[in-house]
């Protein structure tokens, strides 16, 4: 027996390999750089301590990206939960239609984040912008709704949310339909209403697809990068950047490799304990059938 | 069991070998490869892939890879060169032009020492990649370089790493139709009050004085590029180009400089949406004549012409700070190429250089970036701009600013800051003073 477990052993090494190269010796050497004052591409550099992580300590720029990083993450997942469950509650009833409206909703996950966010720009830009074109007819003059750093924010959040809802909708619909149609039945023989279906059968039930859609949703807020990239570039000013943009604009334009890396560590172990904290959280709250 | 062990045995073997083989897309160079890499030097962190030579540096296996920054007919322009220099010779040249990405994708390979065998420097072939090229000063045209790109692209020791296919000979573009309409006559704005009185009759004539498309940052680093140097350095008797370049820099007279944007913020000279729009909305505007200035080189006319053929667009010098100093140009490297000193198929890349440098090919790139030549066999025939050019052949002209007084990285400092002078954020003119001057301190003495 211990002979066989060795020889299945072997079947170990490539994905130790592969994650070693791709992942252990990056991390490392990003704990590493985040110690430096690399500028990104010199072939010199200097130890500098822990003044990169200081330094973050009183960085304006650092603060509102954390924060803004916090708002994408939680405000996405629950805009996107909400949304999905009420889409997936009503596309899990028959009528006409209803595969058509499931493609609609799931339609804009194919697009790539990058052109969602460029598309937005077409809507959301001050001059010939769609929107402003819209409020035109109605008399109203034009609002630079990029131009500020809190607005930027909410249709940031918006936006992603929109674009990826239909993912959420998708498994909450999953879940609904493995859910057996027995319980709802014997609660239709108690009299039970709907409003007492949804919170004592379908919610409880539904929680690993819960678990499952919080989780997707708030590791993909928290690391929300294109849609900035092409909307706002992070702007105006830093107002709109997330801890991702933020490192790619400290690392290559600031050409502060060292002080990214630190960033950059800090949003990984950011992203990594809230995502944990949430799905022991949820874990706590799922029933067995 | 035996079966599994083989299987296990084989996955290992397949998996190292796909990782090894990650490690490097290049061929090893065949015996009998030509003398591509003698003079190849030995540097902190260079990788033996210099050495393996990435093809057969023999005849018609030889492949040279062409990066560059520059997009749109440029770039055709230079990608065309490069298919009569394959035609001529047999080499294949590998063209890339990622465009927005370019700057990151070099950083990325500086840092790995594994750069393409020829590129674009995009006004850094001093500051940032003399380490990284091959000195030119012995290649047949170095004599034939224009004098007056000659400074931009030598450093201390007389080296110099590029072939200027083209100049940027830069001042502010305008729309001549909207300057006519407001009665403003260019050749009046000597200082930037005059500037400011000119901005103030293009409003009344309700069209935007200067258009700024905030959303690509380096837009907001233009304005300080241009400005910069009037209270700097283009005044001789006040200039602080010494003392920037020996690590001292004078917030007050960046607070003037950013006052004067903040002026502008101020009095509406501005187009509205300066944080949301885009370089796309610059042009477009200046080619459609609803605006009149923007801080641009002469590439910014040729793209205005692509939107509305019809457009008259001219250059003024940029203004001076005072009356007691004269305006000035800006003069940086437009298109300059050069070739990476470690390259596996230096020889070949070398002949790719001359091939650029002969007067006809250089001529034709030089015309569709809507530039003068930067070597003086050759003359661009450029329209109007070349009208313009010759115009202010005297007016003396300074580097760009970031790039020769202050550290490299400082350029994403400049565009920030500003984004807070145009959104009005309180203390943001005192504030970009002292970021730049921090940020000065910090990367000054890295």
């Amino acid at each position: 027996m211990k002979k066989r477990a060795r020889a299945m052993n072997v079947f170990y090494i490539p994905a130790i390999i592969l994650f070693s190269v791709f992942v252990i010796y990056p991390l490392c050497k990003g704990i590493f750089l985040s110690f430096t004052n690399w500028n990104g591409y010199s072939q010199t550099y200097k130890i500098v301590g822990i003044s990169n992580y200081t330094r973050m300590l009183t960085d304006n720029n650092v603060h509102r990206a954390f924060i803004n990083t916090i708002i994408y993450g939680v405000g996405s997942t629950i805009l996107q939960n909400l949304l999905g469950l009420g889409l997936a509650l009503l596309l899990n009833q028959k009528f006409h239609g209803r595969a058509v409206v499931r493609t609609l909703v799931y339609l804009p996950v194919m697009i790539a984040p990058l052109i969602m966010g460029y598309i937005m720009y077409f809507f959301f830009r001050f001059n010939n912008g769609a929107l402003n074109d819209v409020i035109a007819i109605f008399g109203r003059e034009a609002v630079d709704w990029l131009a500020d750093g809190n607005r930027g924010v909410t249709i940031l959040t918006l936006v992603n949310s929109l674009q990826f809802v239909g993912i959420s909708m998708v498994i909450y619909l999953a879940g609904l339909q493995g859910i057996p149609d027995m319980y709802y039945e014997a609660a239709a023989i108690d009299g039970v209403k709907a409003g007492q279906k949804f919170r004592y059968i379908t919610l409880p039930l539904l929680m690993p697809a819960i678990n499952s859609s919080v989780t997707i949703n708030l590791i993909g807020g928290l690391k929300l990068f294109d849609i900035i990239m092409a909307l706002t570039s992070g702007g105006p000013g830093y107002d709109t950047h997330s801890l991702s943009t933020l490192v790619n604009r400290t690392y290559f334009g600031s050409e502060n490799a060292g002080y990214a890396s630190a960033i950059g560590l800090v949003s990984f172990i950011l992203i990594m304990e809230l995502s944990n904290i949430v799905v022991k959280a949820m874990e706590k709250k799922e029933v067995d059938l | 069991m035996k079966i599994k062990k083989i299987i296990a045995a084989g996955l290992t073997v397949s998996m190292v070998t796909v990782l090894a083989a990650c490690g490097s897309d290049k061929e090893a160079a065949p015996s009998g490869a030509s003398d591509s890499n003698q003079g190849t030097e030995a540097s902190p962190g260079n990788s033996d892939s210099a050495k393996e030579a990435q093809k057969s540096s023999s005849g018609s296996d030889v492949t040279i890879t062409f990066a560059t920054n520059v997009v749109g007919e440029k770039a055709s322009a230079l990608e065309a060169a490069c298919k009569k220099f394959e035609e001529e010779t047999g080499y294949t040249v590998d063209f890339q032009a990622p465009g927005e990405s370019y700057e990151e994708l070099m950083k990325t390979r500086m840092s790995a020492n594994e750069l393409p065998d020829v590129f674009t420097t995009h006004g850094w072939s001093v500051a940032r990649y003399s380490d990284y090229l091959m000195p030119v000063n012995d290649l047949p045209w170095a004599s034939d370089i224009d004098e007056q790109i000659k400074p931009v692209i030598t450093d201390a020791e007389g080296n110099m790493f590029v072939l200027p296919v083209d100049m940027d000979i830069a001042g502010i573009v305008y729309n001549v139709s909207v300057l006519e309409e407001a009665q403003v006559d260019p050749d009046e704005i000597k200082t930037w009050d005059d500037f400011s009185a000119a901005c103030e009759k293009i409003k009344a004539a309700g069209k935007t004085p200067v258009h700024i498309g905030g959303k690509d940052n380096w837009t907001i680093g233009q304005f300080f590029d241009w400005a910069a140097p009037s209270y700097y350095v283009t005044d001789a008797a006040n200039s602080q180009a010494d003392a920037l370049k020996n690590g001292t820099f004078d917030t007050a007279t960046w607070e003037k400089v950013a006052g004067l944007l903040d002026s502008w913020v101020k009095a509406g000279y501005l187009n509205e949406d300066s944080l949301t729009a885009d370089y796309n909305s610059d042009i477009q505007t200046l080619a459609d004549g609803t605006t009149a200035f923007c801080f641009y080189g002469n590439s910014a006319v040729v793209d205005a012409r692509g939107v509305n053929a019809d457009a008259k667009i001219g250059m003024i010098p940029i203004p001076a700070a005072s009356a007691k100093d004269e305006p000035s140009l800006i003069a940086g490297e437009d298109i300059a190429v050069g070739v990476w000193k470690d390259s596996p198929v230096k020889n070949e890349a070398t002949e790719l250089l001359n091939y650029l440098a002969r007067p006809e090919v250089t001529k034709g790139i030089a015309e569709a970036a809507g530039c003068k030549t930067g070597i003086t066999t050759a003359q661009s025939e450029i329209g109007e701009i070349g009208t313009y050019l010759e115009k202010y052949a005297d007016v003396e002209t300074f580097p760009y600013f970031d790039r020769e007084y202050l550290p490299s990285g400082m350029w994403d400092v400049m565009c920030a800051t500003g984004a807070d002078i145009l959104a009005q954020k309180d203390g943001a003119i005192e504030n970009a003073a002292k970021t730049m001057e921090q940020n000065f301190n910090d990367k000054y003495t890295n």
